[in-house]
């Protein structure tokens, strides 16, 4: 049965890999089957999580990093169907968004940053146990940023100066997958599957400046893939507690882990 | 000109008086770690205390009371071992030469709680359902971790306060900021440490002195009085700014508990001869016990009435 299971992730992993994407999406999936206790029940968590997304609009393309903690609560229901919410501190980093595109403009900073934006993922998970060892499930999650992020930078442009403020408001994503589960000894649970994902913000600068292309006006950044996959680790510690691995690739890695408690 | 982060000491007191005097952060039947350090530095020297063993001469019947004078191997019947055999039982006093002004403030208190507090906390807990009014109550046990790990720090009790702080992290992390309470699960079982400034001061010797019943804070004594002073400034909400914020953070506190205990006064009242007598004699033995046996568990029966975190 073991070998079966094996194959199977491997082929998982290869057709993930294989399909081509450009983002991933916001915060982990988490393992197929829910963590809660057999009968179900509640269950918390808390997590870090490092995001990398390539954004772009019709012109031109942006790499964003986010750094995520989060708190995490879910009930699940005899560990078949999961309910979970996310409530967390996000930063943001969108690489070159300040970048001149001509040398008549110089910018003190290129890269746009803010941090300690709140979110909030809702999430609902359903999982069908092949084997006792092996088994299928599907996930839909969503992510709201309550705040918009802003920076601003100072400049020159033909020699006089300006300030410009730059504001990336409403991000939000939406991702939807299904996921393989496979429980080798010692209760451990490797899982790995495809998604998709799709994201947007508005951009709104606070005046259009020459040479800064993020400036010419309102627009929307949005990931131009949808596919992507992941693969994790969900661990049992002891007295309840269980440790999450998991890692996201589609055009850039993303990665994190989480320290889950069980009611 | 900057703000200042912390209020004055003088706010405080201004605060802490005025939050007793207008609303019933307290009841009946509880001391509360809120108190009236005015009222407590205007009390009379305390006197003494006793936690004599049996074989001792009984103190004066009055004002000293007596509270419990029990040993033997059997029960009332005589005919039943009892469990204690061989341990040694001490003989519990305090004096109370302040009774007739106790027992004022002891019917007001019952007549604030039966007329206020207990309509006010039925009617809260018909409109909030209990396995909310719990979570406030673990969010509100959460915040006093402070007192507790600060107190067991103070005792040398390393190991309760080890036990504090892990407590704090775990229900903080992993119980939505302290609404939960996983550390007292079967797995981890992390215990809570009923351990404050009063109980510190016992430990090192000082005694509680006579006994007191403050107007809406309860039984006390001049020691645990100025322990809950000190308590104070271990709380966190006091912190949150304006006095009326954390006065009124509080009150709510106290609503939520007696929602959740209506019914342990009423009993305790129905089953005394002289109800101010028992809940003096309870007071007396929770604290002692509390000294006794730091980090352990508080004695059955009065640990829900009388707990102050």
């Amino acid at each position: 049965m073991h070998t079966k299971t094996l194959k199977v992730m491997v082929i998982s992993i290869i057709i993930m890999l294989t399909i081509q994407g450009t983002v991933a999406a916001s915060g982990p999936f988490g393992p197929p089957q829910p963590v809660s206790r057999p009968a179900g029940g509640l269950h918390t968590g808390f997590g870090y999580w490092l995001q990398e997304d390539k954004l772009k609009n019709s012109n031109e393309e942006y790499i964003s990093r986010q750094q995520q903690i989060y708190s995490e609560m879910g009930y699940g229901f005899q560990k078949n169907w999961d309910l979970y919410a996310r409530v967390g501190l996000s930063g943001l980093k969108l690489f070159d968004a300040f970048s001149p595109t001509t040398t008549a403009t110089t910018t003190s900073k290129n890269d746009f940053s803010e941090n300690w934006k709140f979110f909030t993922t809702l999430g609902a998970k359903g999982f069908y146990p092949v084997h006792p060892a092996f088994g299928i499930g599907a996930f839909v999650q969503g992510s709201y940023y309550f705040s918009d992020f802003t920076d601003n930078t100072t400049g020159t442009r033909n020699g006089a100066p300006f300030t410009i403020e730059l504001g990336l408001k409403n991000l939000w994503d939406v991702s939807a997958g299904i996921g393989f589960q496979a429980t080798i000894p010692w209760g451990i649970n490797l899982y790995v599957g495809p998604y998709i994902y799709y994201t947007e913000t508005k951009v709104s600068p606070s005046a259009n400046i020459t040479g800064l292309a993020l400036t010419a006006g309102e627009t929307t950044l949005k990931n131009n893939t949808v596919f992507g996959g992941f693969a994790g680790i969900d661990a049992p510690l002891s007295r309840g507690f269980r440790l999450q691995i998991e890692g996201k690739y589609a055009d850039r890695l993303s990665g994190g882990a989480a320290i889950t408690y069980s009611y | 000109m900057p703000q200042k982060a912390v209020p004055s000491i003088k706010s405080y007191l201004f605060g802490v008086t005025l939050f007793c005097v207008v609303l019933a952060a307290g009841c009946a039947h509880k001391p509360s770690v809120v108190s009236d350090p005015a009222s407590s530095a205007a009390a009379p020297p305390a006197q003494q205390v006793m936690a004599a063993p049996k074989a001792e001469p009984s103190p004066p019947p009055s004002p000293e009371v007596s509270v419990k004078a029990v040993s033997g191997n059997l029960d009332d019947y005589q005919d039943i071992e009892d469990p204690d055999k061989g341990k040694e039982v001490e003989k519990v006093t305090i004096a109370d030469p302040l009774e007739p002004f106790n027992r004022a403030m002891f019917q007001f208190n019952d007549k604030l709680y039966f007329w206020f507090l207990k309509p006010v906390a039925q009617g809260y807990s018909k409109v909030v359902p209990e396995p909310a009014r719990v979570g406030v109550s673990n969010f509100y046990t959460n915040l006093s971790f402070p007192i507790r790990f600060v107190n067991s720090l103070l005792q040398a009790n390393f190991a309760g306060a080890a036990s504090e702080l892990g407590r704090f992290i775990i229900n903080t992390v992993w119980g939505i900021g302290g609404l939960l309470d996983p550390a007292a699960s079967k797995e981890i079982d992390l215990k809570k440490q009923p351990a404050d400034f009063g109980q510190t001061l016992g430990i090192y010797g000082v005694g509680q002195g006579f006994y007191i019943h403050w107007p809406i804070l309860g039984p006390s004594s001049p020691r645990d009085t100025v322990g809950i002073v000190g308590d104070i400034f271990l709380y966190p909400s006091i912190y949150l700014g304006p006095w009326e914020v954390w006065a009124g953070a509080r009150v709510y506190e106290r609503f939520n508990y007696t929602s959740l205990r209506i019914g342990d006064y009423e009993s305790l009242k129905e089953a005394a001869i002289d109800p101010y007598v028992a809940v003096r004699d309870a007071y007396v033995q929770y604290r002692l016990n509390m000294i006794k046996h730091k980090g352990g568990p508080p004695p059955p029966g009065v640990k829900g009435l009388l707990e102050n975190n």
